[in-house]
This record gives C-alpha cells, structure tokens and sequence, in this order.
C-alpha cells in the first residue's frame, strides 16, 4: 500500500467519524446509507466475486430483524403475550434490558442468518445463472409469507420494538455508529479476503466453475462460506435497522423484495460489480440520488429512479468503476504497453 | 461530452431545488387573514389504502376550511388557519415513518395528524413518540396501538374489537329466539393480514368465547385483497351462522362482489368499511341485508356548535366533494373531521402554541361534536362514544344495534339475493 492510500483511508475514516457531527440533521440518512453500503458489498461477494447473482439477500435482512427482536423482546417478556394483535400491554424495558437486547440480537441475528445461508446455500447452490436468481428470490417471498402468518412473531401486523431509551440525538449517533461501525469492519474485511487465497478461489468459481472444480478447488465450501459470510453481516445491519426503525411487519419492511432487495443489485451494478470500491461509491451515488429525488420530486421518484437504472443499464454497464477503469486505466494501476497490453490487475 | 452536460444540467437543477427550499422557509405564512399553523400528514394517496386515505384527507380539508370560514383558531388574542402539509405514504409503513421524520426534522412540523390504517400509524407513532410531537390520529383504531404507553398519540375513534361485538351478539340472541343455545353458533372469520384486521379477529374470537361459539373458519384474505373464492367455497360447506370479513375497503369490496357471484347463503353477514367501499353503489340489491360496523353514522343524533348536526355535516361535505354525490359520506371522513377539531379545541384551551401544553390540553380533552363525544383515556383512545352496527336494507343504511341507537330491527336470516 502506498504512502497516498493511507492518507486517503485515513481521511476516509475520519469523515465516516465526523460525518454525523457535521451533517446534524442528516443522521438519519446517514445511517441508512451505510447500511446500502453494507447490503451493497455483501451483495457482491456472491455477485459480483462469485458470479452467483442472488435475488433473496434481503432474507437475511428480515431474518435479522425477526431474529434480533425476539431476542431482545424474548429477554424480558413472553413473546407470545407481547405481539398479541389485541395487544400485551408490555412496553416497560429498562436501558440495560434494552441494550443487552441490541447487543445479544445483533450478534444472534448475525449467527442465525450464516447458519441459514449454509443450509439455504446447500440446497440452492445447484442452481446456476438465473435459476439462482429465481430459487433466492422464490426463499425471500416464502419466508415473507411464512413470517407474515406466523402468529408468534404478531404475523402480518409485525412487531414494534421499544424507543431508544435515552435522548434522541444520542440514539440517532448510536445507530449511525452502528451501522457505520460494521461497514468500516466489513470493507476491511473484504479488503483483505479479497486479497488472499480464498478471494483468488472465488474469483476462479465466477470465471469458470467446472474448470475450477477441476483445479481441485471445493467450489460448494467456497460458495457456502461466502454466502454465509454475507449472510453474517446483513443479518446484523437487519437486526440494527430492528431496532432503529421500532416498528416494522413482515411484508414492505423486513423481507421488502421489491426496495432494499433490488436497491442492493443496482447499487451494486451502478458502482461495478466484481471491485472493492464498486458498491460502496455504488451505494451512495444511489442514496444521494433516491432521498433527492424523494425530496424534491416527490410524485415522480419511481421515474427518476426507473431512468437511472435505464440510463445505468444503457451507458454503464461496467458501473462507474469499470467505466474509470476503462477510461484511466492507469488509475487502477494498470499499465498500457504499446505491443503487449496486460490485463487489469486491481480488477 | 453529453453526459458530462446531463450531469451538469441534472446538478444545476438540483442546486436550484435546493436553493428554492431554503428561501421559501416559513415568513410568517398568511391564511385568510390569520397566522398559519402549520400540521403535518402522512396519507395514504396511493396504493393499496388510497381509497380510505383520499376519505381522510377529505375529511381534514373540509374541516380546516370550516374552521377558516369561521374566524380559525383564537389563541391568546392573535388568530390562525391551520396549514397541513401533506405526503402519500404509498400505504407503506416504513415509507410514512421516513415522512414523518422528515416532517418533523425537515419541515419542522410540531403537530401531526395520523395517516390512514391501524399498521400506518402503528408506524408512525414511535416516531412522533421519539420526537414528542403531538398527533391526533382518527383512522388508527388496533388495541395494539394504545398498550405502548405512547403520551403523544390521541385517537378520535373507537378501538377495534368495538366494532362487531354487536354483531356477534346480535348472533347469539337470534339463535336463542331461534330456540338455540348462543353456544351452537358457528362463525367464520376471513379477515387482512394487518394489524387493524386482526384485531377486529381478535375481538370477534374473544366475544365467540365468551358465548362458547365455535369458530369454523379462521382465514387470512390474500394479500392484495382481491379475491377470496376459496375461503367462500369453504363457507358454502361449512354452512356457518354468522360470517364476518374485515379488510378495509378493498376486502369489503371483494366480499360483496364474490358473495353474490357465489350466492353465498349464510343468515348473518358482518364486514367492516362498507360505505368506504360504496358496496350499495357498486353492487346493489347484492349489498342487502348485510351488517356494517360503523364508528358514525349521519342519522345519529350527535351535533356541535361548528359543524351542527351529524346529518348536516354530510350535507355540507357532500356540497364541498362533488364526489359523493349519490354516496354515504364514510365515517373516515367524518372521523378526520373530528380529528382537526380536538386539535382546535385544544389549541384554543391551551392558549398557546406550546407543545407540552397544547398535549396537556389534549390529554384534558371533554369534546362533544357531531361525530360523538371524545375524551381520551390515559392511553389515548376515545373511550366516550360507542360503535354503531348499520344493516343495508333495500339499499338503505339503517341503524340496528345496539339498541339505544337503533332505528329499525334487523332483517333475519339474510337470503341470498
């Protein structure tokens, strides 16, 4: 790593950290931007790394959710009782019950939704191309609809969590912190998988999987612990929007196929599917853009925002990413020789 | 070169709407003479609530130009108009709690009123919750709304379970007549998967126990609440003695249309959002002799000072709305009303624009108006007015239980038409 891009990583982390302070009344967003950041980038690992384009991601996203309010509900009261439609009438929570609840639920969320990619992934990943696509998405309207009749967890009028026990302004820092906080460690994360071994492997499943497969590498582990991965930490960014939205059902917020599940595939392929920086710029090209438009065309944004996804589809298929990198290749470190050009090496 | 000057054009354009928000804050806007006050409203103005959410807008419009028309709000010695801003919620929950915040961080609205369905502003109250913002809500009516311990949520209207008690009780007394124990009543239930629904499920089970009835059918309807033929084909083998359909507007439409096509025999019908729907408009003779909860009806006997009586307020709403001419004025309507007026008359009590004191001065709320006394409970429902149960008999909507509201008896068994 060179000298600049310390400093530009440096400069990166202190913005994320001061972000919140110098945009006061743009928290909110803030934090949701960094969970299209995370949904992105998890997104690209099966996507964009793997070549397995999933539809049913946002699984994981309600899974989370569910998984982490009845932990934290669960915790203090009978979870039957307390999403009753005729109501429990439980809303006491202290601020430790509360914050041990965000905390073993985030965790438990993120354990809970691996196992189901490893189990899901087994099954699923037979599938190839867009029977992928189909068979995760077919999972994530299934568990909608299961969740969604499913009594104990208040089916389809789904649950309401308890408000943030302290001053507002706090609560709206603790979930930008949140969420923020486990971007910073999924990008390093990445940054460093992609750079190994097992980032060479699944980079050679997406390029060619029978010839990987006859390379000797074990491309159903390689495609289960990535998935799970992801899984992991989606999970956790649906158990903290739980708690950060209050209250959520099972349909249009926690298994919401048709927004955030789609928003992650366009973020992905706005930025440039298959690089590191792809889905973060991605994410908030998309974000800046959606809560403009929601702002300030409000009655036309499903148009605006069907044209960007036409104008991106049309001009940029590579995303930006891969429109820089055909422009400035020499950004990406790439050096064109007259007679012997070499491939992209950061690609 | 052309997108880099569609780049250029689309951030020009923006820089412009953004500079346009910022001059256009608030100088002291001027309303027919007096101050703007301005509320705030998520509603539901399309999808799959639009229906009943363009009822409640109705409803807030009509009474805030009443108000107008009647020298607005006097607090202290100063007057105002209320001023509402308004944003469709799309009928999605996690879309009107965004609204809401940006309402109250954006627009720095420091009163709201609710949006349309229990699941809506079961949404959107944590929010005005967190940011102690008052909101008087009249189309929320779950139970689960008002177990939070929520102390800025007021709700105009009756809680659900409310609505067909009457019905189940009208159902056991008619088997008794009948020389049958209440006991052997069969119910079927098919009702929304959303919070309003199934708390109306919830009450309807909770009275079928208490009589010992049995429920034979206990369905969910499908999500986009347009069709609902498999659960009838049940109901015409199940043959039970009081079948009851809760949806909003869409369900009740769906409900009418396929018990005809299905000529659906059962003796007692119950659904709720009937005059919402227009069933009697859009199916006629199909609609007879079916029960309707109703939160108000304009043959009650409720007045105030403002909007007079019950039926006159459905006379003026139908000058004001071309668009129920030939139509019940739904009770959605009159219930958002009610909502605008709590709010007046708690402004007017308070003498302040302050909002801990205006919530003080709603908590305190004693209101008798042509939509039926309110007075909220600590929870903050109305626990002052009853529900009405309406029977469309030829065409008409006629008051049939409970009996101090009664008009006319009801029609029993109700035959397939």
């Amino acid at each position: 790593m060179t000298a600049l891009k310390v400093i530009l990583y440096i400069v990166l982390l202190a913005f994320t950290v001061a972000a919140p302070f110098l945009f006061p009344d743009f928290r909110t967003q803030l934090a949701t931007l960094w969970l299209m950041i995370v949904v992105s980038l998890t997104w690209d690992m099966t996507g964009g790394q793997m070549g397995y384009n999933s539809l049913g991601n946002i699984f994981f996203y309600g899974t989370g959710m569910y998984v982490a309010a009845v932990i934290s509900i669960g915790l203090v009261y009978d979870v039957a009782e307390y999403t009753s439609a005729a109501g429990g009438g439980m809303n006491d929570f202290t601020p430790v019950q509360y914050f041990t609840g965000v905390g073993l639920g985030m965790l438990g969320a993120g354990i809970f939704c691996a196992l189901c990619a490893l189990i899901l992934g087994y099954i699923l990943f037979g599938l190839r191309g867009p029977y992928f696509a189909i068979g995760t998405l077919g999972v994530a309207i299934a568990a909608g609809e299961l969740v969604s009749n499913w009594e104990w967890v208040g089916g389809g009028q789904g649950i309401t969590l308890p408000v943030y026990p302290a001053d507002l302004d706090e609560g709206k820092l603790f979930f930008y912190f949140l969420f923020a906080g486990t971007g910073v460690i999924l990008f390093i994360f990445l940054r460093w998988l992609y750079g190994t071994r097992f980032g060479a492997a699944i980079n050679a499943i997406r390029d060619d999987e029978e010839k990987a497969e006859a390379m000797g590498i074990h491309t159903m582990r390689y495609k289960l612990v990535t998935w799970s991965m992801a899984g992991f930490f989606v999970g956790i960014v649906g158990a903290i929007s739980a708690f950060q939205l209050i209250s959520f059902e099972p349909l249009e917020s926690a298994y919401q196929t048709i927004n955030l599940g789609i928003f992650m595939v366009v973020c992905v392929l706005l930025g440039g599917k298959g690089t590191l920086w792809g889905p973060v710029i991605g994410a908030i090209v998309f974000h800046v853009f959606k809560e403009v438009t929601w702002n300030y065309l409000l009655g036309w944004q499903w148009v605006a925002l069907g044209a960007l996804i036409v104008v991106t589809v049309v001009y940029f298929q590579d995303g930006i990413m891969g429109w820089l990198a055909h422009r400035k290749p020499e950004w990406f470190g790439v050096r064109v020789e007259k007679n012997d050009a070499t491939e992209g090496a950061d690609r | 070169m052309k997108i880099l000057s569609a780049i250029t054009a689309c951030l020009s354009g923006s820089v412009l709407l953004f500079s346009g928000a910022a001059f256009s804050a608030d100088e002291a806007k001027q309303i027919n003479g007096c101050e703007a006050l301005t509320l705030g409203a998520a509603i539901s103005l399309t999808g799959k609530y639009a229906t009943n959410g363009i009822h409640a807008k109705n409803g807030y419009e009509f009474a805030i130009s009443k108000i107008s028309e009647a020298g607005g709000i006097n607090i202290g010695d100063k007057c105002y108009n209320f001023d509402v801003i308004y944003y469709d919620d799309e009928s999605k929950g996690d879309r009107g709690a965004t609204l809401a915040e940006r309402l109250i961080n954006q627009d720095k609205v420091q009163y709201m009123l609710g949006p349309y369905s229990s699941g809506l502003t079961k949404a959107i109250a944590p929010v005005t919750e967190k940011y102690q913002i008052p909101m008087v809500e009249a189309e929320g009516a779950s139970r689960s709304l008002f177990n939070k311990g929520y102390k800025y949520l007021f709700a105009v209207l009756s809680t659900s379970e409310q609505y067909l008690a009457s019905a189940v009780a009208l159902a056991a007394e008619k088997a008794e007549e009948a020389g049958k124990d209440a006991s052997s009543v069969k119910i079927a239930v098919a009702v929304e998967n959303d919070p309003f629904s199934l708390d109306i499920r919830a009450g309807v089970l909770e009275d079928a126990k208490k009589f010992g009835m049995k429920a034979v059918i206990d369905e969910k309807l499908p999500r986009d609440l347009s069709d609902m033929s498999a659960i009838l084909t049940k109901v015409k083998l199940l043959k039970p003695d009081l079948l009851i359909v809760s949806g909003h507007s869409k369900g009740a439409a769906t409900a009418v249309r396929q018990i005809g096509e299905m000529k659906i025999n059962v003796p007692m019908i119950a659904l709720t959002h009937c005059e919402a729907a227009d069933v009697t408009g859009k199916f006629g003779d199909t609609a007879n002799d079916i029960l309707c909860s109703t939160q108000w009806a304009e043959s009650l006997s409720y007045e105030d000072a403002l909007f007079g009586t019950a039926s006159n307020y459905e006379q003026e709403f139908k000058a004001t709305f071309s668009d129920y001419d030939g139509k019940k004025v739904p009770y959605q309507s009159a219930q958002a009303t009610a909502a605008v007026y709590v709010f007046k008359d708690a402004f007017e009590r308070a003498g302040t624009t302050d909002k801990e004191a205006v919530r003080e001065a709603l908590t305190a709320t004693d209101l008798q108006t042509f939509y039926g006394p309110i007075k909220f409970s600590e929870a903050g429902n109305n626990i002052a007015k009853p529900m009405v149960l309406r029977q469309i008999q030829d065409g008409e909507y006629n008051v049939v239980a409970p009996s101090a509201f009664a008009s006319h008896k009801v029609n029993w068994p109700r035959e397939a038409q």
